[in-house]
């Protein structure tokens, strides 16, 4: 009832809407219609730290609207009240917040104005101190579901391998670099997270018992398993998206090929025969398609099969050394790492004409993975001499640094936004 | 896929004296300058013969010297005769030892590739020698990749050139159940350098002893 009630409003609004809107360029995109958007700052009870709230929710908030596509910030005139006056003279949205304490709980309302001055979104999140950025990632995504119909990716994340414990473990962080946790314990060579399609587990390598091996670890409760597949290496292991099959590469007898096996260690297949090393497997977003690497050319080079290991042919024909295919969600163009003058950059290619187009910047870049709506890929980078991820549009703006503790590499975006 | 120069070799290392191993360690280590200085490119192997008359650019061993000039590590020159070395008890410092006096020696490769030069057919040779007459040792092969790969296809590279090592230890006559592989391609470079001179370094099988 809630949500048709709400629907009714925006189908009101729809008319104004159009009125509303006005036109800018972001970045090298298209020119795309951006609503802005004025947030006051919250009066905060006596208790709260204005520096604190900023830091945990107003700015992350913030700059996820702005990253949004959807929405641009439009700077407020000092004290004035927001109200619909305001709206209208602004011609811009207003997201008025409240921020309260009960007990332990943080209590955040958000209620959103268009610019007539008619509320679209009122909202109400409970949680303690520490969810306090997760409440404005839901905010943000919200607020975007409401405008546009599809839910924001400020909700995914990125897991990944760091050093900074000591040794390679698994690590988790929110979309834009923050909430930075370590989620394996191995003290042992741990890398090569995969998301699972409903970003509910991870498949990952770990050297843990002195050979490569692969783990499952579940999202609720961290329990972990360790998939026995009787074959050598069992590294890249990556869920497909449909079912419970993980394909990887494993080996007999220093012949690496492409193999899948069902979650639980049955059913195990073998895809490639070549004797040729075969590498790095990716599903496409329907899984009826497996990308891969193979040295059959004589260099590495990527190359596409069906899911059964039939019908391949090779993909890319630029660059001397090319791996780490990955599928964007729209299944029509495959992001890779490809060697150009000595050099590894990211490459975006067309899965059907095989055109590419190179969009990464200094040092080596390796590792590409797509965020769920395909809009960002983030990537590992060496160019300040360590591995480190980013994160850009994949026309390559708004290059952001996510990472700085330790070294970091191997990242993998979860599946789809929640 | 891969074929040995093995000509009997395994026959007459049992045969020879000790010496000779050394000798050929010795020789081929002192190739090593001749064959840098010339600055020739990374020479053209073909996969199916290991016998070519051109001595492959040949990485030298991860000795003490801290010049960039490679002179013939004198740690591999014997004062004595091997056998009558007492070996330690601890296994890092037998690792160690066996390493320095060449009784064991890791097998290096060329770029992007996992067959075995004549360089590294004598390493092993070599190593197999002391391993079949000190079998209360098993041994670990760890594959090793240079920087310049990729993470993921260096995983499996590092596979290959780990595999490759082990079947031609048993074509020397290692037994197979003695020796257990992994692969840790680029993830665990000897050297962190940037250079040739370290990535020819980390582009190698090494032969670590353990107990059983």
């Amino acid at each position: 009832m809630k949500n048709f009630f709400s629907l009714l409003l925006v189908l009101a609004a729809l008319p104004l809407l159009a009125q509303t809107t006005v036109t800018t360029t972001i970045g090298q995109q298209q020119a795309a219609q951006v609503i802005r958007i004025g947030i006051p700052f919250p009066d905060l009870p006596p208790g709260l730290d204005a520096q604190t709230i900023n830091n945990a929710f107003f700015a992350p908030l913030t700059r996820d609207l702005a990253a949004s596509g959807v929405f641009a910030i439009a700077p407020l005139p000092p004290g004035v009240a927001p109200t619909a006056d305001l709206a209208k003279r602004l011609n811009a949205y207003l997201l008025r917040l409240q921020i309260i304490t009960e007990g332990a709980d943080y209590v955040v309302r958000g209620r959103t104005m268009d610019s007539t001055g008619a509320e679209i979104l009122a909202k109400g999140y409970r949680g303690q101190a520490a969810t306090l950025t997760k409440i404005a990632h839901m905010l943000a995504s919200d607020l975007v579901q409401q405008v546009n119909g599809n839910k924001g990716i400020f909700l995914s994340q990125i897991a990944y391998a760091s050093d900074r414990s000591g040794a390679w473990e698994i690590w988790l962080m929110d979309w834009d670099g923050g909430n930075q946790r370590q989620i394996t314990r191995h003290n042992a060579l741990s890398i090569l997270p995969s998301w699972s399609p409903d970003n509910q587990r991870m498949v990952y390598t770990s050297f843990t018992r002195g050979t490569s091996d692969m783990y499952i670890i579940n999202r609720v409760g961290g329990g972990r398993m360790r998939v026995y597949t009787g074959l050598g290496l069992n590294t890249s292991a990556t869920f497909s998206p449909i079912g419970n099959d993980i394909a990887f590469v494993g080996s007999v007898s220093g012949n690496p090929d492409i193999y899948v096996i069902k979650d639980d260690g049955s059913n195990l297949r073998r895809l490639t025969t070549s004797s040729s090393i075969e590498s790095t497997p990716e599903w496409s977003p329907n899984g009826r398609q497996i990308s891969f690497t193979s040295g059959r050319s004589g260099s590495p080079q990527i190359y596409v099969m069906d899911a059964e290991g039939t019908n391949v042919r090779r993909i890319s024909f630029e660059g001397e050394w090319n791996d780490d295919a990955t599928w964007s969600p729209g299944g029509d163009e495959i992001a890779y790492t490809s060697r150009v003058s000595g050099r590894f950059q990211i490459r975006v290619a067309n899965i059907v004409t095989s055109q590419s187009r190179i969009i990464a910047g200094e040092g080596s870049n390796e590792q590409p993975t797509w965020s769920p709506d395909g809009k960002w890929i983030a990537f590992q980078s060496n160019r300040t001499g360590r591995w480190q991820i980013y994160r850009m549009r994949a026309d390559s703006t708004d290059i952001q640094q996510l990472t700085t503790a330790g070294e970091n590499k191997d990242p993998d975006w979860s599946k789809k936004a929640e | 896929m891969i074929s040995y120069d093995a000509k009997g070799v395994a026959d007459e290392m049992n045969k020879t004296m000790k010496a000779f191993a050394l000798g050929l360690v010795i020789v081929s280590l002192a190739l090593v300058p001749a064959c840098r200085s010339k600055k020739t490119v990374e020479p053209q192997t073909h996969p199916n013969t290991t016998t070519s008359a051109t001595v492959p650019e040949v990485p030298p061993p991860p000795v003490t010297s801290t010049t960039t000039t490679v002179e013939p590590p004198h740690d591999f020159v014997q004062e004595k005769p091997v056998q009558e070395e007492a070996l330690p008890n601890d296994i890092e410092e037998l690792n160690r030892v066996a390493q320095q006096r060449g009784l064991i020696a890791d097998a290096f490769f060329n770029y992007d590739e996992s067959t075995l030069s004549a360089e590294a057919q004598n390493a092993l040779q070599t190593s197999a020698s002391w391993l079949k007459k000190n079998p209360q040792y098993n041994l670990l092969i760890e594959g090793h990749c240079d920087e310049r790969g990729t993470e993921q296809y260096n995983l499996a590279l590092g596979d290959r050139r780990a595999n490759t090592a082990k079947e031609y230890l048993m074509t020397l006559g290692v037994d197979s159940s003695r020796i257990r592989t992994v692969s840790y391609g680029e993830e665990r470079p000897f050297d962190p350098g940037h250079d040739e001179s370290a990535w020819s370094k980390n582009r190698r099988a090494h032969l670590v002893l353990v107990g059983k």
